[in-house]
Order: structure tokens, then sequence, then C-alpha cells
């Protein structure tokens, strides 16, 4: 199911310069990723990570440059792009009166899992939230919200997921799990784009890394960024 | 990742889903809901009661009065076409501020993401919106048409109810179309200033028309005519329309941008926090070219009072309000009937010194919710108190002298009207401190029913410090007012007696803020 590099790109970025305001915060990316592809972000705090991932899911409007997906432009008002591209950013944000477990039914039904009950229990245990799952997410720790936030990925189809640090607030075990379960997602043919500060996840999924920085945003081989990653 | 798909739910069948799973949760039964909405009627009905009879009082007042405080040029249909542009536009930078559609975190997150048709999704919210600015509407002009006229009939309430309403929506279906054709972000800004044009315009047409000895010659109906309200309720439903059909083109972005501005703010109301709620709505500062350098800066003091000069230039409100509260007394003095009443001449002033001291305390506000900045320094916290004193005393005193020498042309008394309003300006800087560096209001207190809710004990107090020491410390101006103008003697009291009470309201304050006390 895997592509091998040379195949269609699903995500195409060409000069692409983000920030907030008028002032880019980091230099223009070019990036292009294909399904079945990885491509890991790295950088400082501070070095424009999350600003790209938003801009490059259409919740920010791009200072300069072009990203396009499946061919057309970035538009996040489009149903099919919002059916296409899941993305689980930095937002810690939840009904306050549903539980975890509608909060992914919600997710499911609304993209039109058959079986939606099903692929939410399966992906309940695979995020190990179990009966954490019924309590509302008030009564749930922080690492607990974040797995049912990245769960949420996971009751949907998707061709391009997007993630923010996903190992955040999260335990090795889970890490770990997550790694395994992001390879096996691209190695199904979902492309999986993904910021994280992580040697191991970055080392387990990324197919490329994008090192992204204020003078140049490059593109390395993970074995390549390693020693980067170990310096940030 | 599933990947068998059906067909996914609607925009609606979102909201509805969402809605019904949240209220099988619900744990208040239909009778609290009752009776809660009937307190609600209650407390509304009141405040609406008392602020009609206020309004009728001071309508009677006004058709008794003798000589005007100062010369009276403005006509009170000026003056009330002046207040309606200043609230309208009010209501649209709330408005703009909150989206005027938005998205909380939670929809922001778990909605919008979905390929459900955004429009059927937001619709819900547009429909909330203009309700609750249609009941808004309702109780704040409720007073205003029951009051305002010496014999009101059944068709000139429902003509002004219907008029205030159709503007509210006009206003929610104006902004809201602006946001869906992406125009929305410069509303605030403008409306802001119209609603300062609204108030400054009047006062300075009114003090040019003292000093040239006649009253201000702009023809302004007194009473709308009877088709207005249709055209009004026309328009809005057509705005109302024009936005509802838009609502598909509205980003993720934005809307969550508003959602984050409506969560602050709707949680500030609830907990009656005015500075947080002042904050929400006030949005981002203007971001500066480039970094300020401070090279006059030497000592400790100097640095407060030169961070609290920046705060002050970078907001994008407080200049505009400075400006209005100068002109709010004006108007209120030369306007014809308002201008024979001292206490509503001194109530304008007060309004507007009020507003200035909000204004010129915005930097103290912003120290008070970050205090660890304060502690960079090496400074005592009365010396710190004292520093941050300086930037609020002179921005009152812009305030308070300019409009002392508006409210003196054509009296032949100018420098000492100036005067009267300098010597108010120790109060209203200690208020402007008192007010931003307020303790939080203590919820833990034994409850007490009042006309506005069951409220702890104590609250109401702490809300008012700031507000308390301004209009305490502006009595002689009430004595002056309602004497004939200032006298040297007056002037000399009022000096003394603001200046004692600043005095003791820095020594409170710094040792409030003094470690251990």
């Amino acid at each position: 199911m895997r592509n091998a590099p040379g195949s269609p790109d699903l995500l195409v970025v060409e000069d692409l310069s983000v920030g907030h305001g008028a002032a880019p915060v980091c230099a223009p990316v070019d990036l292009r990723l294909a399904a079945g592809r990885a491509v890991a972000v790295v950088g400082p705090n501070g070095s424009g990570k999350s600003t790209l991932l938003r801009t490059l899911v259409g919740l920010l409007e791009p200072l300069d440059g072009t990203v396009a997906f499946a061919g057309a432009p970035v538009d996040e008002l489009s149903a099919a792009f919002r059916r296409d591209v899941a993305a689980v950013l930095d937002d810690d944000a939840f009904f306050v009166s549903l539980t975890g477990r509608e909060h992914l039914l919600l997710t499911a039904r609304g993209h039109g899992v058959a079986a939606a009950e099903e692929v939410v229990d399966a992906e309940v245990e695979a995020f190990g939230l179990g009966e954490r799952a019924d309590a509302l997410p008030s009564a749930l720790s922080s690492g607990q919200r974040r797995r049912l936030a990245l769960a949420a990925a996971f009751v949907r189809p998707a061709r391009l997921l997007v993630l923010d640090e996903p190992e955040r607030r999260l335990d090795a075990g889970m890490r770990a799990r997550l790694a395994a379960r992001l390879a096996a997602l691209r190695d199904a043919g979902t492309a999986v784009l993904f910021a994280s500060h992580d040697a191991d996840v970055v080392g387990t999924v990324a197919d490329e890394v994008l090192v992204v920085g204020d003078d140049a945003c490059r593109l390395l081989a993970p074995a390549e960024a390693a020693g980067r990653i170990a310096e940030l | 990742m599933a990947t068998e798909v059906a067909a996914p739910l609607d925009g609606a069948a979102v909201r509805r889903w969402t809605r019904s799973a949240t209220a099988a949760r619900a744990r208040t039964t239909l009778g609290e809901r009752l009776s809660e909405a009937w307190g609600g009627f209650v407390t509304a009905g009141i405040g609406v009661a008392v602020a009609g009879g206020s309004l009728a009082s001071l309508r009677e007042r006004i058709a008794l009065a003798g000589a005007p405080v100062t010369g009276t040029t403005l006509p009170a249909s000026l003056t009330s076409a002046a207040l309606t542009l200043v609230a309208l536009a009010g209501v649209v930078v709330v408005l703009a501020r909150l989206g005027p559609v938005s998205a909380t975190p939670a929809a922001a997150a778990w909605w919008l993401p979905l390929p459900a048709d955004r429009r059927s999704l937001l619709r819900g919210e547009l429909v909330r919106l203009t309700v609750a600015a249609g009941a808004v509407a309702v109780l704040l002009a409720l007073p205003l048409v029951l009051g305002a006229a010496a014999a009101p009939t059944a068709a000139s309430v429902l003509g002004g109810l219907g008029a205030a309403v159709a503007l509210a929506v006009a206003a929610v279906g104006g902004t809201a179309l602006l946001q869906t054709g992406r125009r929305g972000r410069g509303v605030a800004g403008v409306a802001g200033a119209v609603a300062g044009a609204a108030a400054v315009v009047p006062a300075v047409a009114g003090t040019l028309a003292a000093a040239g000895g006649g009253p201000v010659g702009v023809p302004v109906a007194g009473t709308l005519p009877g088709w207005a309200p249709a055209v009004a309720a026309v328009a809005a439903a057509a705005l109302l329309v024009q936005a509802d059909r838009g609502l598909g083109r509205l980003d993720a972005g934005r809307l969550l941008a508003g959602g984050a501005t409506a969560r602050d703010a709707g949680g500030s109301l609830l907990s009656l926090d005015t500075r947080q709620l002042g904050r929400a709505l006030a949005g981002r500062d203007r971001p500066p070219r480039r970094s300020r350098r401070f090279s006059r800066v030497r000592r400790p003091w100097q640095a407060v009072v030169a961070a609290d000069l920046a705060v002050l230039a970078r907001g994008r409100w407080q200049l505009g309000q400075l400006a209005v509260a100068a002109a709010v007394p004006v108007v209120v003095a030369r306007t014809e009937g308002l201008g024979a009443l001292p206490p509503a001449v001194w109530a304008g002033c007060l309004v507007g010194w009020g507003l200035a001291a909000t204004a010129a305390g915005r930097a103290a506000r912003e120290a008070h919710g970050a205090p660890e900045l304060d502690r960079l320094f090496a400074l005592s916290a009365a010396a710190v108190v004292r520093s941050r004193a300086v930037v609020p005393l002179v921005a009152t005193a812009l305030v308070c002298t300019l409009s002392g020498l508006l409210l003196g042309v054509g009296t032949g008394l100018l420098g000492s009207w100036a005067l009267l309003g300098l010597a108010a300006v120790p109060a209203w800087a200690a208020a402007a401190l008192r007010g931003a560096l307020r303790p939080d209001p203590d919820w833990s207190g034994p409850v007490v029913s009042t006309p506005m809710g069951v409220l702890p004990a104590g609250v109401g107090a702490t809300l008012v410090q700031g507000v308390d020491v301004g209009v305490v410390g502006s009595l002689p101006l009430l004595a002056a007012l309602g004497t004939g103008g200032p006298t040297p003697l007056l002037v000399a009291v009022q000096g003394v007696w603001a200046l004692l009470l600043a005095v003791a309201v820095l020594v409170q304050l710094g040792r409030r803020r003094s470690p251990g006390s």
C-alpha cells in the first residue's frame, strides 16, 4: 500500500511564508508530501512549526507562496478538504457536557463512518482510555484529554493526517504505541505530517525531516536530522 | 483509521446530536429553569421600572429648572441623536469584537473540522445572537420610551421599541454580513471612531456656539416618523437574510478567534470581573514598529512611568476614550434642559472623568494582572504605587482641565472653570489606581438577595472601588455647579479635598500591596 518516493504528491508547498500579522516567523518553506509518506517538522520553540501546520491546514492565511492539496489550493471552507484532512493541533477544548466517547462518536458520525460505535470502541481501547472514555472531559487528566484528541483523528477516514507535537503529555509507553500506529497508518497509504521534539517518534514515523529555521528550512533524511533533533 | 463511509451528518444534525447528548446529562429540571427565567424577568422588570421612573423624574425637573449652569446651545434632539449613535456604535464595536458569529473553542475543535455544511452549523449561533440583541434592545429602550415622553401611548411605545429592536437586529445583520464578506476587520475601529466623533463633535459645536453667543442650528427631528420603524425592520431583515446566506464563507480561524473573545468576555461578565471584561473586548494593542529604547530612564520609578506611557500609547482605544471623556461633561452642560440641572451636569462630569480614569488606569490594570513585573524593580510597594500614579495624574489632568475650560467658554470665568476641573484631578487619578488595583470580588461570603439576583455580601463594595473615590472626591464640584459656578473658595476646597483623598488612597494601596500586609 505504501507509495515509493516519486509517486503523485498530495500536498505541495511552494515558497510558503507563514506568520501572524505581516512578519514571517521562519524562512520560506518548500515541501512535497505524497500518500503513504511521512514528514516530521522539527525546530526550536518559537521557530514557527505550529504556525506552519496551521497554515497548511487552512487555519491561517499564507503571507506568501502557495499550498495545494490534491491538486487544488488549500481551502478549509471546502467540505471535501475537511473530509480528507484530519488535524490535531495544540487545542485542548472539549464540550463540557459531552463524555469522551460522545466526542469520538460525534466525530465518527459527522464523517459518516459506518459502524461508528465499533470504530470508537476500538480506538478507545487502542488509546488506553477504557472506562475513562465515559467521563466528562473535566474529569480527565491532561494526558487523557490528549489521548482523546488524538483518538479523534483515528475514528474517521483521512488522506492526510497533520499533528502538532502528538507526543506531548503522553507517557513513554503511549508515545511508542502512537509512533507505531502512525507508521502503520503511513504504510497503509495515509500521508502524515507532524511536528515533534521526540527523536524516537521522528525516527519511527518520518521518511523525511523538515528542519525549520530563521535562515532556511531544509529537508533532511531522518539519520541526518537526528543530531539536529538532539541539539534542540 | 476508519474507512467505511456512510452519509455524514449535516450541520443541523450535528447541532441536534450535540444538544440531545448535552440535554441527556442536564441536572436542572424544567421547574428550576422556569424559576430562573421568572427571576430574570422580575430583575429586568425592576431595572426597567427604576430607569423609567428616573427618566420621568428627570423630565419633570427639566420642566421646572431655572437658569443653566453654563450657556446651553445644543438642542435636546441633537444630543439624543448623538447618544443613539454612540449606543449603536458601541453595540457594533462589541459585536465586531465577538465576531459577531463565532465558534466556542469546543465547537471549533469538534464541529468545524467536520465535512458538515457550515451554514447550517452556524445558523443557530446567528439566531441566538439576533434574539439576544433584540432582548437587550427592548430592555434598554423600554425605560426610554416610557419615561422620556410626558404621556406615552401604546403606539409610541411600540414604535420606539420596534425601532430599537430593528436597529439592534440591523447591527447584528450588518456586522455579520461584513464578517462573511471578510470585510469585518476594521469595523470595530470605524465604529469606535464614529462613537468618538458623535461625542466630540457636539461638544466642540456647542462650545463654539457658546463663544459666538447663539445656539447650534442643526435640524434634528425630535420624534421618529411613523414609517421609520417599519423601514428599519425591513432593512434589518434584509441584512440578516444576506448574512445567513454568507455563513458558509466563515473560516475556522476567525470563528475561533471570535469564540475565544466571547468566552473570555462571557466569563468576565458572569464573575463580574470588569477589568477582565475590558481586556477581553479591547483586542490586541497596535503592533509597535520597533521596540522602545527607554534611553531617558535613569531610575526605577522612571521605568514604571515609561512602561505605563508605552502601554497607554499602544492601546487601540485609550486616546479616543480620553477625547470622549473630555467631551461628555461639555455635551451635558450645553444641552438644553439637562444643562439647567446641576446634578445632571455633575453626573456628566462623573461619567466623562470616570471614563478618563478607566483609560488612564489601563497600565495599572495590566500590572495588577502580572505583579511579578513590578517586583523586577528595586522599589517598595508604596513607591511602585506612587510611580504608577504619574500617568493617570497627567492623563486626567489633561481631560479634567480641558473639560473645565470648555465649560467656562462664554461664562467670563474661563480660568476659574479650568482650575475647578484641575482641582478634581487628584481624586480621579486616585480613582484610576484604586479601580485598577482593587482586590478580586470575594465569592465565598454569605449571600444576600438583591434586585440583581442573589450575590455574596461585599461584592458590590469591591466592584465600586475606584468610582467611589471619584464620586466622593467631586462633591465640592457639585456644590460649585449648584451655586452658580466656581468661586476661589470652592476651587480651593475642591483641590484640598481631592488631594486628601488621593493621599489616603495611595497610602492604603501602598500598604495593601506590601508583602505581609
